[in-house]
């Protein structure tokens, strides 16, 4: 045998075990041990049993000795199969260590027996992981293998069979332990749905909605966010031609009880009569109208904002009890209860909390639900199990109507000893539906049809009656001429052809019958009918005066007859029941008494209110009405040709309406702040997911914070700006000549290194901010004195959005432009006010020395901004070019360098050698691991400003006045449009020191594009 | 629908703008057929020739045409609504008549309260309106 063969054979046996080898052919000779069950060392060379072995053998083989022939014979015949195999041989190694010199043939019968029955074990269970078929070769696979049997080889279908079984056993303990059918059963389809909205609470329309939306979670609700369908341009149609109806009952009620002066006593520290009406005006206190309110911390106006809030005032029937205990219901968005909950509960002395089952009967309902929930999974669920719990549940298992996770015990009402007040919370005790746009008036008034006037006939008992309230308050002639002079009023809202023609906020109450039992049988289009619109006397005193105080009286604002129509309401199953049963199919169905009565109320919403043009643009209206019936008010509305809309579409509604949308709008409200956090969040995540070629590079295109605005800073970097800027020009005019050569000096005022310096002193005055988050970057320019951070401490330094009326409208005055309306210029000549002068904004800025005021820009030429986008102060150069140039669309940024760049780079190969250390030497890794980030190195992500911001004001060759939170192409104005908010000192600067040809010209840039834009700036009171 | 502009100073010095804002609601609208057109000052005026013509015009093959079509104007507008009807005659050749008819619009004005002691108020004011009515003659 050659050395090369030696050495091949040497190699090809290096891992195998020691005591099983396999030998391939050459080594006829060579053998190796074979380990036989018995734990003997049995030799295949029988020339060798002559010679004599251990003593022990020898003794076995003379206390044995018949049985060794056999023993023998089976030796001989294995070692020939072997040999032809080229199989296993003994060792000359092992024949020098023992020899047996005979075997004892039971024990190693047995032990082959044991080899063998572990080999055919071992046969018969396949050890790997994959399934039968799997292990076949690839030229043997037939398609369709896993699920046909027959397809297998046959020697293979046994087991096959055996793993088919398994899978579909397995699959089954997943799945829900029931059948399909089963599941679509109603019975468990309610148990699920109620399992399901144990979490976040589904609105009434849900399953409806989950049909044709994309849903999201937000707010502790399950919401629909936009339609499925490609329906951007047809909701905006909708709006301004049609009717789009959306599904507002997660808006959240408080209602307050209680004497009028005692709640309006408590109330007045949290609103001021500077930022707009506040609880007590005349017309919103009589029951008339809504009334909407800006609500702060109680005494802090202007500062620590809480958000808006819409409320409405229940009429009072007789106006000779005046102090009488009155209702009051304020409309929040859900984010913004929490606080707003815990102000009102401080400002109304409500600590006491009432046992919920006196005032919500919501609870209660839930609580018997949640019991026969609880049951359920907790048992082995079989076929007896499952009679059983029919027997137990008798009655049939109840949707849950309402708040479906809410904790039966927390309180929901609190009471004031001290005042009297009751606060409680409504949530989702009501449904809120708005219809937006001016075919609204017209599918009210054909989904809905007042009641009847009911009458009791002799003898019977009104009290068994579902319905025995009607009937009560039908015995009372007052009330049923009410309930006629309401039905009036609102069939004349039929011959109206536009909500916005109706004063604001007008109220009207109304009981109306089942809208389910008129409705079409088809979905159709309903068009404003001609013969209505008759231009009468009535119409012209609604139009004028809206409706009297005492139609705006409605039922729902008394909480048992709120709970008997919910629970009297026929289900869907009855009503189709008796439909079907009508002798003449698609006739009209009379219930008669058994018809439900519904109280409800009705609530213009007023559109755009601001500015000049689309003056009442996406006005509508509210219907409330009692939790239950929402699918019964919704499918109607639809029916008649309303289409639905979701969050995008109320965004887009604020937004051509230029009002703020609620909580994005609002940054000095905590709910705007956390929403604000959220979104940056949400679309750092959404960047991080493209790879960095293909996303922009924030730092190169001098972008400093594309997912939020730092308004703190921007802010205060404004303030310090002006008064380093005020220094220089006390001697000189305050003209707007000297401008440019003032701002030329000062383009980088404030520098990351003056950021260490002063954030513990600003750290200590903002440590009661609400905004954590930009506390951080908070920083003062080391020119301002310390008297300035003193006098600072004094006034507060938090944040606020300026929303005083009288200082909005004149700054509107002050914004717009004197060439463009030859009207606003006559008008801003004759009263004086040609150009914002230091002096008039003194006492402005005086108070608020750092304060945001909320615009909306129309882009001048091409554009359409982004959200985020900023706003920026043109320079000299640029109205230049404007003027010559007409088609000039703006100036563009020059590429800023990457600092990050390089570190980031390096960050990477420190990266690579640390893998490979951990490579070479795992048990390092923790000791390494803490190390970098110890370092204070963040990870760095490549086109984002990491660390705290420099100056953002001057960071750019344009200085930022302010950022856009909503921005679109807007299909109202065909044009770009965007609103945001700009800092107020920086606005009064810049407008001091434009042109009055060019004043109100700002420049807005997108945060991925290098190009600015000319938009015009305007404020709207 | 024409914007209406109303000389403000004489509305506005009758009131204390301290305790009102002015707020113009909507003209009172009627529902509208296909072949109504409400002229506004915002629009392109060519455009607006353009969408009057193609209504007395029809489609491709002259279908879908009106007979006659109503041109409303409002305020400053009524200027603007002359112009088009005449325009429109102009430009037919003799097939285009035009009938003019003038009314009183009631426009409303609400004047929203400053401070909460005071209610809102409404105020009526008139406003001029031109209807003009294009319709196609039988050429001769």
């Amino acid at each position: 045998m050659s050395n090369a063969k030696e050495r091949k054979h040497a190699k090809k046996m290096r891992n195998q075990p020691t005591n099983v080898t396999l030998s391939s052919g050459f080594v006829a000779d060579r053998g190796t041990k074979y380990h036989n069950g018995g734990g003997r060392h049995f030799h295949q060379a029988q020339k060798q049993e002559p010679f004599p072995g251990t003593s022990r053998q020898r003794q076995t083989k003379m206390t044995h000795h018949s049985p060794v022939d056999p023993d023998v014979k089976e030796q001989s015949s294995s070692k020939i199969m072997f040999k032809k195999k080229g199989g296993w041989k003994a060792g000359p190694e092992g024949m020098s260590q023992e020899i047996p010199k005979y075997i004892t043939a039971s024990t190693f019968a047995q032990a082959r027996a044991a080899e063998i029955s572990a080999m055919l074990k071992a046969v018969t269970q396949k050890s790997s992981n994959s399934l039968v078929f799997q292990t076949l070769p690839r030229h043997m696979r037939r398609r369709a293998m896993s699920h046909n049997v027959k397809r297998l080889p046959r020697r293979l279908r046994e087991i096959a069979q055996k793993e088919a079984e398994k899978a579909v056993h397995q699959k089954k303990e997943h799945s829900k332990n029931k059948c399909h059918k089963a599941r679509r059963c109603h019975k468990n389809r309610v148990l699920e749905f109620n399992r399901r909205q144990k979490k976040n609470i589904w609105l009434e329309t849900h399953i409806w909605h989950a049909k044709r939306f994309h849903m999201v979670k937000k707010w502790g609700y399950c919401l629909g966010e936009r339609p499925t369908v490609k329906s951007h341009r047809a909701c905006y149609r909708a709006m301004t031609n049609r009717c789009l109806l959306q599904d507002l009952s997660y808006y959240c009620c408080l209602e307050l009880k209680g004497k009028e002066e005692e709640i309006l006593k408590a109330l007045s520290p949290m609103c001021s009569i500077d930022a707009g009406l506040t609880f007590a005006a005349v017309h919103c206190l009589s029951g008339k109208c809504q009334g909407s309110v800006l609500l702060y911390r109680a005494n802090r106006y202007p500062r620590e904002m809480l958000g808006p809030v819409t409320f409405i005032w229940k009429s009072e029937r007789t106006p000779s009890h005046t102090s009488e205990s009155r209702q009051l219901w304020i409309w929040l968005h859900p984010m913004l209860k929490q606080d707003i909950l815990e102000e009102l509960k401080a400002a109304c002395q409500c600590v006491e909390p009432i046992k919920p089952t006196i005032c919500t009967p919501g609870p209660l309902l839930t609580t018997s639900e949640e019991k026969s929930q609880t049951e359920l999974p907790d048992e082995k669920i079989g076929k007896k199990r499952k009679r059983k719990d029919d027997g137990e549940n008798a009655k049939p298992v109840k949707k849950v109507i309402g708040d479906g996770t809410r904790d039966p015990h927390q309180p929901s009402s609190w009471i004031s000893a001290a005042t009297g007040i009751i606060i409680s919370d409504l949530t989702m005790e009501m449904n809120r539906l708005r219809l937006i746009g001016p075919l609204s008036h017209s599918i009210l008034t054909e989904a809905l049809k007042a009641a009847s006037v009911q009458t009791v006939r002799e003898g019977e008992d009104t009290e068994k009656t579902p319905h025995h309230w009607w009937i009560e308050t039908c015995k009372n002639p007052d009330s049923v001429s009410l309930h006629h002079r309401q039905e009036a009023i609102f069939e004349l809202l039929g011959g109206i052809t536009s909500p916005a023609e109706i004063p604001s906020g007008t109220i009207l109450g109304l009981t109306v019958g089942d809208p389910r039992i008129n409705l079409p049988p088809k979905r159709s289009k309903v068009l404003p009918n001609p013969e209505k619109c008759q231009d009468n006397e009535k119409v012209r005193q609604l139009l004028l005066e809206g409706v009297p105080v005492d139609c705006a009286h409605s039922f729902i604002w008394n909480q048992a007859i709120c709970k008997n129509v919910t629970e009297n309401k026929i289900s869907d199953q009855d009503l189709n029941r008796r439909r079907s049963e009508l002798l003449v199919p698609g006739s009209q169905l009379v219930l008669g008494p058994q018809e439900s009565k519904i109280p409800i109320l009705l609530i213009q919403q007023p559109g755009k209110v601001t500015g000049d043009d689309r003056r009442g643009w996406g006005s509508g209206w509210d219907i409330l009405f009692p939790k239950g019936w929402g699918m019964a008010f919704w499918i109607p509305f639809i029916y008649r040709g309303a289409r639905v809309g979701g969050l995008k579409e109320s965004v887009m509604h604020s937004q051509y309406k230029r009002s703020p949308d609620i909580p994005g709008d609002f940054p000095d409200c905590p709910a705007g702040v956390v929403f604000a956090e959220e979104q940056a969040k949400n679309l750092l995540e959404k960047y991080k997911r493209r790879p960095p070629a293909k996303r922009p590079n924030y730092v190169k295109l001098g972008t400093l914070a594309p997912f939020c605005c730092p308004w703190e800073q921007l802010a205060q970097e404004w303030e310090s700006r002006v008064q380093a800027q005020e220094e220089p020009s006390v001697a000189s005019s305050p003209s707007g000549e000297d401008s440019d050569s003032r701002r030329d000096k000062l383009p980088c005022a404030p520098t990351p290194e003056n950021t260490d310096l002063w954030s513990d002193e600003g750290g200590t005055s903002l440590s009661s901010c609400s905004e954590p988050r930009e506390a951080m970057d908070t920083e003062c320019p080391a020119r301002v004195g310390t008297e300035w951070v003193a006098c600072q401490d004094a006034t507060g330094s938090l944040l606020c959005v300026l929303r005083s009326r009288k200082w909005l409208k004149q700054l509107s005055t002050w914004c717009g432009p004197s060439s463009r309306d030859k009207r606003a210029a006559r008008r801003a000549s004759g009263s004086g006010e040609p150009a914002p002068t230091r002096a008039a904004c003194l006492p402005l800025l005086e108070r608020f020395p750092r304060a945001l005021v909320w615009v909306s820009l129309a882009l001048l030429r091409k554009g359409s901004p982004e959200p985020h986008s900023m706003i920026c102060v043109p320079t000299e150069e640029d109205f230049l070019r404007l003027r010559q140039d007409q088609l000039y669309c703006g100036p563009q940024e020059s590429k800023h360098s990457d600092p990050f760049k390089s570190e980031i780079r390096k960050q990477k190969e420190r990266k690579k050698v640390e893998k490979r250390q951990n490579k070479q030497a795992p048990t390092e890794r923790e000791g390494l691991a803490g190390g970098p980030p110890a370092a204070g190195h963040q990870a760095l992500t490549l086109g984002l400003w990491s660390g705290p911001l420099p100056g953002v004001t001057s960071h750019c060759s344009r200085v930022l006045l302010g950022f856009v939170t909503q921005g679109d192409f807007s299909m109202a104005v065909g044009g770009g449009e965007a609103l945001g908010f700009v800092s107020l000192t920086g606005l009064l600067d810049m407008l001091s020191t434009q042109p009055a040809a060019e004043r109100g010209l700002v420049l807005l840039r997108a945060p991925a594009s290098p190009q600015y834009r000319f938009a015009r700036i305007a404020v709207e009171v | 629908m024409a914007e209406n502009r109303e000389p403000r100073g004489a509305v506005e010095a009758e009131l204390d703008p301290v305790e009102y804002t002015l707020r113009k609601r909507l003209p009172h609208r009627l529902p509208r057929r296909p072949n109504d057109i409400y002229v506004n000052m915002k629009t392109d005026f060519k455009a607006q020739l353009a969408r009057c013509q193609k209504l007395l015009d029809g489609g491709a093959r002259g279908q879908n045409s009106c007979s006659e079509i109503y041109i409303h104007g409002l305020g400053l507008a009524i200027n603007r609504a002359i112009n088009i009807a005449l325009q429109l005659q102009a430009g037919s050749f003799g097939s285009l008549q035009v009938a003019a008819n003038t009314s009183t619009v009631e426009l409303v004005d609400e004047l929203e309260p400053e401070t909460d002691a005071r209610e809102p108020l409404t105020r009526i004011r008139n406003n001029s309106a031109i209807h003009i009515r294009v319709f196609r003659v039988a050429p001769k």
